[in-house]
């Protein structure tokens, strides 16, 4: 990483990822120099601005320090101050192999869709999976239940680890889950066993998702499903081998999205180089309202 | 005179219906609440009160919906497509296509002109699919559930809707509200949504008219406009849509007697 940041002191890149639930920023030259994460939140929607520039307050820069910015995610749509928009999946494939190498699958647990993105050893998506038509399976439906239950959604796996008897639970829809978990919690299924068997129900429903893919290790999981280690566990019970977890399971798709800029950047870079780095015409950004809905 | 009746213990509520010779005495509808087996005793006396006759003067008891097996007072059960088939068949001759809007999930069943049931097909269990969407957007909104279907209808601008699930629809509702969409509108986009589903649903067993709505969900007239302009076809309502099941169980249990 050293010898990266010597290669290229001078230019550092964003990576803006406005998910359904959380935004994250990531600033990269060489290696990754700050990453900020806030919640994406129905008010914060139009603030969603407001990650970034704490992400440059952080990194002791300024908006025209940063030679390339690119943003992803389901509000990627509009970022007023974005040079380029780049999906998801290409930007967690790039992410996710810049910290694993040997990184071949990606399961991306998002607090409203799930991914699996099959990679190369360049860190190029070769194929995905998704579901977003069902909060089953998300982060949503964990998000749902621990509203039910009264827990914050961090206890979830710490609960759910306390149990060696998971209720099973029948319904898959959400709203019915949620309704199913409350009667049986009355009914004096102990909290321990009816979170453990939610976790099989959403682990379940997400290899159902992802197995449309041929899953080949290694296989990182990514997103805010990845923080919770239960999940994460139950997921690899099941595949009967262990999954890998980024530090900030939350930041690839940012981290992915800085280091595509920084590849066009750089590839582009030949064409301007009778241009001092200092005289790159300016970008005009503005700090404007993310819009989500077209 | 002998009376027959039939009981129909759903997800979310449970109905009763007293009949002699296929004519309703009397009916009542209650919450199904966490018991079944309470919820059936309690909506059988409320409707034999109404009725003025007691247990003894019930000749045959037939139980339908998803809780009829907790019906322990029940001669017998029958499965709520084929009891809807008949009573929708008895009021409505013409019909063809039933199309039931439940609280848990949605059906739709294709029937002949004797009222035999000839096909259906069932919507998962998904609160997108089912009544269950309405009451989810009506509570985000702050509207009660009878004021949603008249309110539906003054939409000049249905909000076309992202998602068909309930929990994702809800978050857009939020965001939407918060963009400062009216009501009305969202309450018209979710109609359609949900409207549009359940025609898919039909069409895959085959429309043939005339089509009916039944369930609770077809007491939201705001439903009944959604499915009809999607359609492009009037739809057929029963006086009382949400005791079409209880009515035809009452209608098979006076079978019975003879």
């Amino acid at each position: 990483m050293t010898e990266n940041k010597a290669s290229c002191p001078q230019y550092y890149f964003a990576g803006i990822d406005i998910g359904s639930t959380m935004t994250k920023a990531v600033i990269v030259n060489g290696g990754v120099v700050c990453s900020v994460i806030g919640a994406t939140g129905p008010e914060q929607r139009r603030l969603a601005g407001d990650v970034m520039r704490e992400a440059l307050d952080k990194a002791g820069l300024g908006f025209d320090d940063i030679s390339y910015l690119v943003a992803t995610g389901y509000g990627r749509i509009n970022v007023p101050f974005a040079d380029r928009q780049i999906t998801e999946i290409s930007c967690h494939a790039k992410g996710v192999s810049s910290l694993f190498p040997q990184a071949r699958t990606i399961i991306d647990i998002g607090g409203q869709d799930v991914k699996g993105i099959k990679i190369n050893a360049q860190g190029k998506p070769l194929d995905f999976v998704m579901n977003d038509k069902c909060a089953a399976g998300t982060g949503r439906f964990l998000e749902v239940i621990a509203g039910t239950l009264g827990l914050a959604l961090g206890d979830l796996g710490k609960t759910a680890a306390e149990s060696n008897n998971p209720a099973r639970i029948s319904s898959l829809c959400t709203v019915f889950a949620a309704q199913e978990v409350a009667s049986r919690l009355s009914e004096g299924t102990s909290l321990g066993d009816l979170v453990a068997g939610i976790h099989h129900s959403v682990a379940e429903r997400i290899l159902r998702t992802v197995s449309r893919l041929s899953l080949e290790r290694e296989v990182v999981v990514t997103g805010g499903g990845a923080k919770n280690g239960h999940l994460v566990k139950t997921l690899g019970d099941k595949l009967g081998y262990e999954l890998l977890v980024p530090p900030e399971p939350l930041a690839t798709g940012a981290i992915g999205a800085a280091l595509l800029g920084k590849d066009r950047f750089m590839n582009a870079l030949p064409g301007l180089h009778s241009t001092p780095a200092g005289q790159l015409p300016a970008r005009p950004r503005n700090w404007g309202e993310v819009t989500f809905f077209s | 005179m002998q009376y027959a009746a039939g009981i129909d213990i759903g997800a979310c509520f449970s109905k009763a219906v007293v009949v002699s010779n296929s004519r309703i005495l009397s009916r009542h509808i209650i919450p199904s609440g966490g018991s079944y087996e309470l919820a059936a005793g309690m909506v059988m006396e409320a409707a034999l009160k109404k009725a003025e006759l007691s247990r003894d003067d019930l000749a045959y008891v037939v139980a339908t919906g998803g809780g009829a097996t907790n019906v322990s007072f029940a001669d017998k059960t029958s499965s709520d497509i084929l009891c809807q088939g008949r009573a929708v068949s008895l009021l409505h001759p013409s019909v063809r296509t039933i199309v039931d809007v439940g609280d848990l999930s949605s059906k739709v069943s294709r029937i002949d002109q004797n009222g035999k049931t000839s096909a259906f097909l069932l919507s998962g269990k998904c609160a997108g699919g089912s009544a269950r969407i309405l009451q989810v957007i009506a509570r985000v909104l702050q509207v009660k559930i009878g004021e949603i279907g008249p309110l539906s209808l003054t939409s000049r601008n249905p909000v076309k809707f992202n998602t068909q699930c309930a929990v994702f629809a809800e978050t857009e509702a939020v965001s939407r509200i918060a963009e400062g969409l009216a009501k009305e509108d969202l309450l018209a986009g979710i109609h359609l949504a949900l409207a549009s589903q359940l025609y898919t649903l039909a069409e895959r067993i085959g429309v043939e008219q005339d089509c009916a709505l039944i369930g609770g969900g077809a007491v939201d007239i705001g439903l009944v406009k959604a499915i009809e302009e999607i359609a492009e076809h009037e739809f057929t309502v029963p006086a009382e849509p949400q005791i079409m099941a209880a009515y035809g169980a009452a209608i098979l249990a006076g079978e019975n007697i003879i």
